[in-house]
């Protein structure tokens, strides 16, 4: 992430809050700094949404596309993740610098929505073997403060879950080639179901003790951490040990049961979020970037 | 197998030596017992971190744990270490060279190096020409100067420093001894030396300017009726 | 999921050419599974690994090398002396790895590219963070060394094959190492059996979820540890799995690297007598 140059006397001052479990800014090791979650930011896209963690601030649009299924899976739709760590967020990103991250935090997000049970991937299917829906999902960070792939997950499920796929009304093959037609009605469409989808939670091992939602100078102070992405049921779905660091069995151990009790929290507290927004119909309040 | 030393079984010194891999346990640290190249200390004992033996050396009243591999450990040019380089690249400034052996050892990777023009002479620094003292494709005998120090010495001097440059080797001939050991003359013919600054080529007998190695001559065929 | 990387400097076959086996009958791989689900086809019990055979100094040009064998999944790993970094203006304290995980293209069931895909890619930054915390990085300032695994049978468990015989490569090659590196892998499946280190069709079976509840956890996971250290370095999880399955997933993982741990010593420290005695009779001569 950001590089952060922190004086000795200063990783020691941040080590010690921790051990006392009273951090810089006042929080416990547990305790995420406020979220602000918003959908329906960009109206070009099928779905979109703005998750705002502290200082770090994420974009995503979702777009659809129609494609062909792939052989080995001729009944499922496509998944696709793009993250853009463009050099607004910080000025190590510029040019090449973010690219790494980039490819690390879309591989885990791939790996974490392609397992079998967390997306139902049948449900874009149009026509087996011959038309499916390809969701686009690119994510766009504006502003890094730490914890990037916390924020990521957010808004990702976010935006999947105000994604609209437009409805098919009608599909005719003639001669091999397919046509479909789509429905007319703006309001017809079908959205996609994110309640299992997983939540990444990001577990940062400073001096003895992990923390969650580390900020960009407690990242500097940490040599390992772990990302784990959990459903709501608690189950661990991928898991990324990040930084060059080891870690003890025990210490492992403890930062799973951790995230998993954290995860399960979060994905509630975004779900009663996300129902809230949506409770408040067409004409809510909407602050995009205003504010 | 043993697979662990224990403290007393250090003090055997005439029975073969131990085998050991990388993390292996040798044996206890304190005051007699330091370690040596091939090792490190953790939560006071001594592990090893090479693949080969491990070797006590008793050296000032107390034991040095060595480990030795049966490869030879990469050789890094370290500050201080004489080194052979050829000269790639002269510029009024410096000149970039390519450092080919450090000491006796000769390597499979070369380095990339600078000489300073401040670095070339002990004295009158300011009146070097680098193209009277080098020429691309001479082999030199430089002594590699730290990285830090010349770094420090940038910045009080106000000077600022290329980012490329803090990649490469910073070298220095401010030494008799150091300096042009072989080279060429425009005919293509190894020249020899004549001064302190200058070489001869023997077959145009054409003086060119280097700045010479007093490197004591093995065989070179001095023809003293023609030299002039 | 993974798409093939455009490669223009060999000449391609023809643009449309699809795997012949998804046109195979359908029956013989259900049959494999049932077999499968009741005990493992090399007879091997849920907790056992596999016999390894690990070689090392097998290529001559390489400073460092090393070779293992899993039955049929054979990896070889090869490392180099360090160079000066490629691509790179400030000064770094501590040297770098670089590592190149690779498929052979004949290695797998389906054919493989030439170039590292997306997959591949991964599996390299896998294998990089398992060797990181193991190598004395201090020990070459701003240069790098090169790892690269190469796995020319892939039968299952090709991620741990790979980091062992990485970290017996660099070992041989003589670059300071705080410890050995030793990975395992183990794969679940929802009915609830483990299988310690397994083939492909048994981590293909891991991830079959034939319609059965949805309670149950399934995946892999593989896990690199430092075992004198007793640290892990990596774990990578793939799969759906409740808290308590996982825990002890790792807790069997860090038992079972014991074993694999005392191969690579037995088979470094016998590297290390046979250069002995090499010297010696070099000496007498």
């Amino acid at each position: 992430m950001a590089l952060k140059l922190l004086s000795d006397a200063e990783k020691v001052f941040i080590l010690h809050g921790v051990k006392d479990d009273f951090r810089c800014d006042g929080r416990t090791r547990q305790e995420y700094r406020p979220i602000e979650v918003e959908t329906e930011i960009v109206s070009n896209a099928s779905g979109s949404a703005r998750v705002r963690l502290a200082n770090t601030d994420i974009l995503v649009g979702v777009k659809t596309e129609i494609d062909t299924p792939s052989p080995t899976k001729p009944n499922e739709g496509k998944l696709e993740f793009f993250v853009d760590c463009s050099a607004n967020a910080t000025p190590a990103f510029e040019g090449r610098g973010g690219e790494e991250l980039a490819t690390e935090i879309s591989n885990t997000l791939s790996k974490a929505y392609l397992c079998e049970t967390v997306f139902d991937l049948q449900s874009l299917c149009i026509l087996p073997g011959q038309q499916c829906w390809k969701l686009y999902v690119d994510i766009l960070i504006l502003e890094c403060g730490g914890n990037l792939f916390d924020g990521v997950s957010l808004a990702v499920k976010s935006a999947i879950y105000n994604t609209k796929v437009p409805r098919i009304a009608s599909a005719t093959i003639d001669g091999g080639v397919v046509d479909l037609q789509l429905s007319d009605d703006p309001y017809d469409f079908q959205t996609l179901d994110v309640s299992s989808a997983p939540v990444l939670v990001t577990l940062t091992k400073i001096g003895e003790r992990c923390v969650v939602d580390p900020t960009a100078e407690e990242e500097a102070c940490s040599l390992v951490s772990v990302v784990l992405a959990v459903t709501e049921k608690g189950r661990c779905v991928t898991t990324l040990v990040r930084g060059e660091g080891s870690l003890h069995e025990d210490t492992l151990i403890d930062m799973l049961k951790v995230g998993t009790s954290l995860g399960i929290e979060m994905n509630k507290a975004l779900k009663a979020a996300l129902k809230l927004e949506q409770s408040k119909g067409e004409n809510k309040e909407r602050f995009g970037f205003l504010k | 197998m043993i697979f662990c030393l224990t403290k007393s079984s250090v003090f055997i010194m005439g029975s073969s030596n131990l085998s050991c891999v990388p993390g292996q346990r040798l044996c206890l640290a304190d005051d007699t017992h330091i370690s040596g190249c091939g090792t490190y200390e953790r939560q006071g004992y001594i592990y090893s971190t090479l693949a080969g033996e491990a070797r006590v050396v008793e050296k000032d009243k107390s034991y040095v744990v060595e480990v030795h591999s049966s490869n030879e450990q990469s050789i890094v040019p370290t500050p201080g270490d004489i080194v052979t380089a050829m000269v790639m690249m002269v510029n009024p400034r410096f000149c970039k060279c390519m450092i080919k052996c450090i000491g006796d050892v000769v390597l499979t990777r070369p380095y990339r190096a600078i000489l300073r023009r401040e670095d070339v002479r002990a004295f009158e620094k300011d009146l070097i020409e680098m193209y009277q003292c080098f020429r691309p494709a001479d082999i030199i005998l430089a002594r590699v100067v730290s990285f830090l120090k010349t770094i420090v010495n940038y910045y009080l001097q106000g000077i600022n420093l290329p980012t490329t440059d803090l990649h490469s080797y910073q070298l220095s001939t401010a030494e008799n001894e150091l300096g042009v050991v072989i080279a060429h003359s425009e005919a293509g013919v190894a020249m020899v030396p004549i001064s302190w600054t200058e070489m001869q080529c023997p077959k145009t007998y054409n003086k060119e300017p280097r700045k010479v190695a007093k490197v004591v001559p093995e065989s070179i065929p001095v023809d003293n009726a023609n030299m002039e | 999921m993974f798409a093939m990387p455009v490669d223009t400097k060999r000449i391609q076959g023809p643009e449309v050419s699809v795997p012949y086996d998804q046109f195979l009958a359908q029956q013989s791989q259900q049959s494999n599974e049932e077999a499968i689900g009741k005990e493992r086809i090399d007879g091997r019990k849920s907790d056992e690994l596999r016999e390894i055979f690990l070689k090392t100094a097998v290529l001559s040009q390489a400073k460092g090398s090393a070779y293992i064998e899993m039955n049929n999944t054979k990896v070889i790993c090869s490392v180099f002396d360090p160079r000066e970094i490629p691509r790179k203006s400030e000064f770094s304290v501590n040297g770098e790895l670089f590592c190149e995980f690779k498929y052979a293209p004949f290695s797998c069931r389906r054919k493989r590219g030439h170039q590292q895909d997306s997959e591949e890619k991964e599996m390299s930054a896998y294998l990089k963070r398992a060797l990181e915390p193991a190598v004395c990085r201090h020990e070459f300032p701003n240069l790098q060394v090169d790892v690269y695994a190469l796995v020319l049978e892939n039968d299952g468990s090709a991620l741990a094959a790979a980091i062992t015989c990485a970290g017996l490569a660099l070992a041989d090659a003589s670059i300071p190492m705080f410890d050995l590196v030793v990975a395992v892998q183990m794969g679940i499946s929802i009915t609830g059996k483990k299988f310690l280190d397994p083939t492909l069709e048994e981590e293909a079976y891991c991830f079959t979820l034939s319609g059965s509840d949805e309670k149950g956890s399934f995946g892999r996971v593989t896990a690199a540890f430092l075992p004198s250290l007793e640290q892990f370095s990596q774990v990578v999880q793939d799969g759906s799995m409740v808290t308590e399955t996982y825990v002890e997933v790792l807790k069997e993982l860090a038992h079972a690297s014991k074993d694999a741990y005392r191969l690579s010593q037995e088979c470094l420290l016998k590297a290390v007598q046979t250069s002995k005695e090499i010297k010696n009779a070099e000496q007498k001569n």
